[in-house]
């Protein structure tokens, strides 16, 4: 199973991606199926609009969407409920973005998040990068205090953490890298000291186009790994709750 | 004519190639570009070696058929030796501009001796390059805060921001004397960028160089496939480039 690790769905500012969009991109490049997250606006506010969208865009195509919810963790409880909810009506990883939501990837703010997910088995998607609100560092404070949930690095601290990529995720066996933003000539070559089985291939899209990015990765990652990057490894990660 | 406005003459490449610029041309040949800004490396990361790579750059220059347009740099810490470094690879080694990494090379923006330089750079009409999109002495602003204080000296923005600051780039590139390089902005924000910023102020560029990893062939391919209008890219990867230099 061929799957894209984090496109984003919906429009607004420069986002324009919708499903009808998505779905012949991915037939065309060979994708069974595609993680779909929220728009920043609402990862930052209306969860619950956001999570609603991606749900009902998996529920109108059965078996081609993996819907990834978010909520602020500045929302506390509230936050953690609307999380519970999303994964009740099935959302299938945990989105946080601490440049968008406004605090460091490693503050408690995050851990009743956390908490829960640990108790859904669900993998955690942190976008990373500069600024300095997320950095790899950062996901590992987070792996370590939560060695039993999945920490995906969202574009592997691009670009300018590239310096501490490697070894911050070699501190912590749940730390698994995401290849968008972090183009395939670094990307793959990542992979040789970090292990093919921390890769996880997404586009970003629309960031990034859909199909330039799946044909410069087919290109990039070696056709033994090509399985395993490219959607085995996160199938193992999101199967963790449960048959996709 | 395609200029790469953003490469490096690598540490390694010194090392495996002494002072041959063969294979690092065979490379731009590949994609079709013919000319390139070159930018060192030694020379941004220790002081030292300052000099010694500028003085490379110039020679490689001279290998290069006209088609490496060398960028030298200077370190503020060394007070007015930095002035005059930045004042000798102009005026002496011949060359079109000055690079600098204030996140490398571990100074502000606000340094003063810097301020001559960027003073200095306005008189002799070279443009200066800055990586940007890192805090905290290489963010957009506090280029387009250099670009207030120096109205005369032509700054380019060598990475619009990067991946996450490229909205401050844009906001940077009010000023008339930024300029934008696409090197490194994702490829919707390079469209943002080319819908938004003037169109006369916009560069492409590689990283080439900085290690053995090839970054050509992703970054112009991901630039010549963006929803960009032919004539811009043409104006961006050719006629922009002499419009930045010609000043001199």
């Amino acid at each position: 199973m061929i799957i894209d690790g984090y496109c984003v769905l919906g429009v607004d500012r420069e986002y324009d991606l919708t499903a009808q969009a998505l779905l012949p991109a991915m037939d065309a490049a060979g994708v069974d199926r595609a993680v779909i997250a929220p728009v920043d606006r609402w990862l930052a506010v209306d969860n619950r609009r956001g999570n609603d969208y991606v749900l009902q865009a998996a529920a109108a195509h059965p078996g081609r969407f993996i819907p990834a919810c978010s909520a602020n963790p500045w929302y506390g409880e509230a936050g953690v409920d609307e999380f519970r909810r999303a994964l009740s009506e099935g959302a299938r990883l945990l989105v946080l973005h601490p440049m968008v939501q406004g605090y460091l990837a490693n503050d408690e703010l995050v851990w009743p998040l956390l908490e829960a997910a640990r108790e859904a088995r669900v993998p955690v998607y942190i976008h990373t990068g500069p600024p300095g609100s997320s950095s790899p560092w950062q996901i590992t404070d987070l792996a370590e205090r939560y060695p039993a949930v999945d920490f995906i690095m969202g574009h592997s601290g691009s670009t300018d953490f590239w310096n501490d990529v490697n070894d911050a995720t070699l501190a912590a066996e749940n730390i698994y890298l995401e290849s968008s933003l972090a183009r395939p000539f670094a990307f793959v070559p990542r992979l040789d000291v970090v292990g093919a089985h921390r890769g996880i291939m997404g586009s970003f899209a629309p960031n990034s186009d859909f199909g330039f990015e799946w044909r410069q990765i087919r290109q990039a990652v070696p056709a033994d790994l090509f399985s395993q990057v490219c959607g085995g490894n996160l199938r193992r990660l999101l199967e963790k709750r449960g048959a996709l | 004519m395609i200029v790469d406005c953003h490469t490096h003459w690598g540490t390694m490449w010194t090392e495996r190639y002494g002072e041959d610029p063969a294979t690092w041309l065979a490379t731009l040949d590949r994609y079709g570009l013919t000319h390139a800004l070159v930018f060192g490396l030694d020379n941004m990361v220790r002081l030292d070696l300052c000099q010694a790579d500028n003085n490379r750059l110039a020679r490689l220059a001279d290998k290069g058929a006209g088609r490496l347009i060398p960028f030298g740099t200077a370190w503020p810490q060394m007070g007015n030796a930095g002035v005059e470094e930045a004042r000798r690879c102009v005026e002496d080694l011949g060359m079109r501009g000055l690079k600098f990494h204030p996140w490398l090379q571990g100074f502000s923006t606000a340094d003063p001796t810097f301020g001559a330089i960027c003073g200095l750079a306005g008189e002799l009409k070279v443009p200066v390059t800055l990586h940007d999109g890192t805090p905290c002495y290489s963010l957009p602003e506090q280029m387009a805060g250099l670009a207030r204080r120096f109205p005369k000296t032509q700054f380019v923005l060598s990475h619009s921001g990067l991946l996450w600051n490229w909205r401050s780039a844009l906001e940077a590139a009010r000023r008339p004397n930024i300029w934008l390089c696409l090197c490194g902005p994702h490829m919707r924000a390079s469209e943002e960028l080319c819908a938004r910023a003037d169109p006369g102020r916009l560069l492409w560029g590689s990283d080439f160089g900085f290690s053995f990893a090839d970054p050509i062939g992703y970054r112009l391919a991901a630039f010549q496939e963006s929803r960009i209008d032919d004539r811009l890219k043409e104006q961006i990867l050719g006629v922009n480039p002499l419009r930045l230099l010609e000043a001199r």
